[in-house]
């Protein structure tokens, strides 16, 4: 990308030889002509007076490098062809590319060992010491589950915000569609009525009462809905057969309390009905036996 | 090894036989595996000295390093066995020379110095000892290991599988680069800390001119250590470990700590040019603003506006 062809510009080889470490000012002036750059770590375009001692690296790389016979195995090193130009600012993308040329160089490095048949895979039961610690890699497992902890936190807010705003349009419906009734059955009296006007009063017989069905006193009894295994003169709720079926052990502190107290002793009212068998008490076996198994248990002690 | 330099001591003995009873067929030596012949042995024999990996890299930082950078070169020290880690170096223009001293000190042939310049600047240096070269790099985008980003994890010295862009091969410069790189991160076979297996891959890939390092662990499937399941090479997955860096090369030099220039980044900006460049430009903004105000000044002052004809219209 930013390398421009180095065989355009050769550069001399004895150009520099002073033993430099550090900074590189020759290059301020050439830095201030370019100053639109703008943050960019780069020049535009390569310095001219930039040293390229091409033989002088060959000639080190020959110095360094090891001798043939060195095996692969003693460097492990693999390259791996890009297949296109990579923009180094979009970072996705750059990691994509580096995981992927990681991934075909393993693939490859772990032929070349299968065929070598050496052991190269870690067996499961071989523990040794890690590069993170237990305790970092705590750390990671950690911040991962919350990570998807408030992920799905957010899932659900965003359903329960939309269950409202559903919920909030049936109501809506709803309220629109009882106008409606309300209004059709106003209709339909007024319909009536005037029926009855034309025809004379002829069917009259409360008194020009409308019939309604309230009328007939059902409306207003009592519901005769029971809960099941209450007696019918419990006043409690069937609260103090409750307790009196298993307080026998241990429950005796915990039925402390005004509440217990009254549900048993009540304020006076009836207490005959309370002695009466339901269906549900005659079906409840609960307590049949208890009193000889318990006896025995003693005896055999 | 050691197999080898017994047969070649029982062959220096048999000649001394053979003199004796030369009538006698001489009877080819037995191995494990059956009847060895005379010539094979000779073949292995004329074989040159197997070649041994010794490397040993001194890390050490320069004095007044940041903690990000510490961390990083700690990573370092993690991630490769076979260096030794030094205390801090004063950076100072002779720090060559006593670089070179304590690497040669430390019985090490390469060198990893992480210099910090201003807090902010982190230069690394890229070191074969005794005599060059040495490679200076600008270190940017740095990410440790201790992000909990990077969730991968892998045994503390197996041996790292290296991987490189092919772009390393287009050029001199790159290729020196790329055989240090191998040297100095490839952990050598049968290090004492190392351990056998393969479980990380470092990948180095050049964009934009930069190298770019990234560590991943490698999990496979696999039930044998020295076979991967079938189909367990389509199943590999990489697991970032981390750190992350990204070099810029700026010089390369012949020698250890110096020497003659070899190469050097016609298109690198010292950081400090472009902090420069940054104030120069707000400095910049602020003069443009008073001498903009000047003008317009000397602008009224040269034309004055013409009397309003309807000025004392509504007056009387």
């Amino acid at each position: 990308m930013g390398h421009p062809t180095k065989e355009s510009i050769l550069y001399d080889e004895e150009g520099s030889e002073d033993d430099e470490m550090g900074d590189m000012n020759e290059e301020l002036s050439e830095s201030e002509s370019d100053s639109d750059e703008e943050g960019d770590v780069k020049l535009l375009e390569p310095s001219k007076k930039a040293i390229y001692n091409r033989d002088g690296l060959d000639e080190k790389l020959q110095d360094i490098s090891w001798p043939e016979n060195a095996g692969w195995i003693h460097r492990l090193s693999i390259d791996i062809t890009q297949e296109q130009e990579v923009d180094v600012n979009d970072d996705l993308k750059r990691e994509a590319s580096f995981y992927t040329q990681a991934l075909e160089g393993t693939r490859q490095a772990f032929e070349k060992l299968q065929s070598m048949g050496l052991p190269f895979l870690r067996p499961p039961d071989y523990y040794a010491e890690m590069v993170k610690t237990d305790s970092h890699m705590e750390k990671v497992k950690r911040r991962l589950l919350t990570e998807q902890k408030e992920m799905e936190e957010a899932d659900e807010r965003r359903k329960a915000r939309e269950a409202k705003k559903m919920s909030k349009e049936i109501q809506a419906q709803k309220t629109k569609e009882r106008a409606k009734q309300k209004k059709d059955e106003i209709e339909s009296v007024k319909k009536w009525r005037k029926q009855r006007q034309q025809s004379g009063f002829a069917g009259d017989v409360n008194d020009g009462e409308l019939e309604l069905p309230f009328e007939d006193s059902k409306a207003f009894e009592r519901s005769s809905k029971r809960r099941p295994g209450v007696a019918p003169g419990d006043r409690s709720g069937g609260k103090a057969r409750q307790f009196s079926g298993k307080g026998k052990k241990g429950m005796d502190k915990k039925r402390k309390g005004a509440e217990f107290k009254n549900s048993k002793f009540g304020f006076g009212g009836r207490k005959g009905m309370r002695k009466q068998n339901t269906a549900d008490t005659t079906d409840d076996v609960r307590a049949f036996h208890k009193g000889g198994m318990a006896g025995n248990n003693k005896r055999k002690r | 090894m050691v197999k080898k330099r017994k047969h070649s001591e029982t062959k220096a003995v048999e000649p001394t036989n053979k003199d004796d009873d030369s009538s006698v067929q001489e009877r080819p030596k037995r191995t494990l595996l059956g009847w060895k012949d005379k010539t094979e042995v000779k073949e292995t024999e004329s074989s040159p000295a197997v070649f041994r990996n010794k490397e040993k890299v001194l890390v050490t930082c320069s004095r007044r390093i940041n903690y990000r950078y510490r961390h990083l070169m700690l990573n370092v020290v993690s991630l490769l066995p076979h260096c030794k880690k030094d205390s801090k170096v004063e950076s100072k223009s002779s720090k060559g020379a006593t670089l070179n001293e304590l690497v040669e000190l430390k019985s090490c042939s390469s060198c990893l110095f992480f210099e910090c310049r201003k807090h902010k600047d982190l230069y690394l240096w890229m070191v074969k000892s005794p005599s060059g070269p040495s490679v200076k790099f600008i270190v940017n985008a740095v990410h440790t290991m201790e992000e909990l980003k990077l969730t991968g994890n892998h045994l503390r010295g197996s041996r790292p599988l290296l991987s490189f862009s092919s772009n390393f091969d287009n050029d001199a410069h790159w290729k020196l680069v790329k055989e240090m790189i191998t040297q100095i991160f490839g952990i050598p076979k049968e290090h004492r800390k190392s351990k056998p297996y393969h479980d990380h891959v470092f990948n180095f890939s050049i964009v934009d001119g930069h190298i770019w390092f990234r560590n991943y662990q490698i999990t496979v499937p696999h039930n044998e250590s020295d076979k991967v399941a079938r189909g367990g090479l389509e199943k590999m997955t990489l697991i970032e470990v981390g750190p992350r860096f990204c070099l810029n090369p700026i010089k390369i030099f012949g020698g250890s700590f110096g020497g003659p220039t070899l190469y050097e980044n016609p298109l690198y900006v010292s950081p400090n040019q472009i902090r420069a460049l940054e104030k120069r430009q707000k400095a910049g903004k602020y003069a443009k603003k008073v001498k903009a105000k000047k003008r317009r000044k000397m602008h009224e002052l040269s034309n004055p506006l013409e009397p309003n004809e309807f000025a004392d219209m509504w007056k009387e």
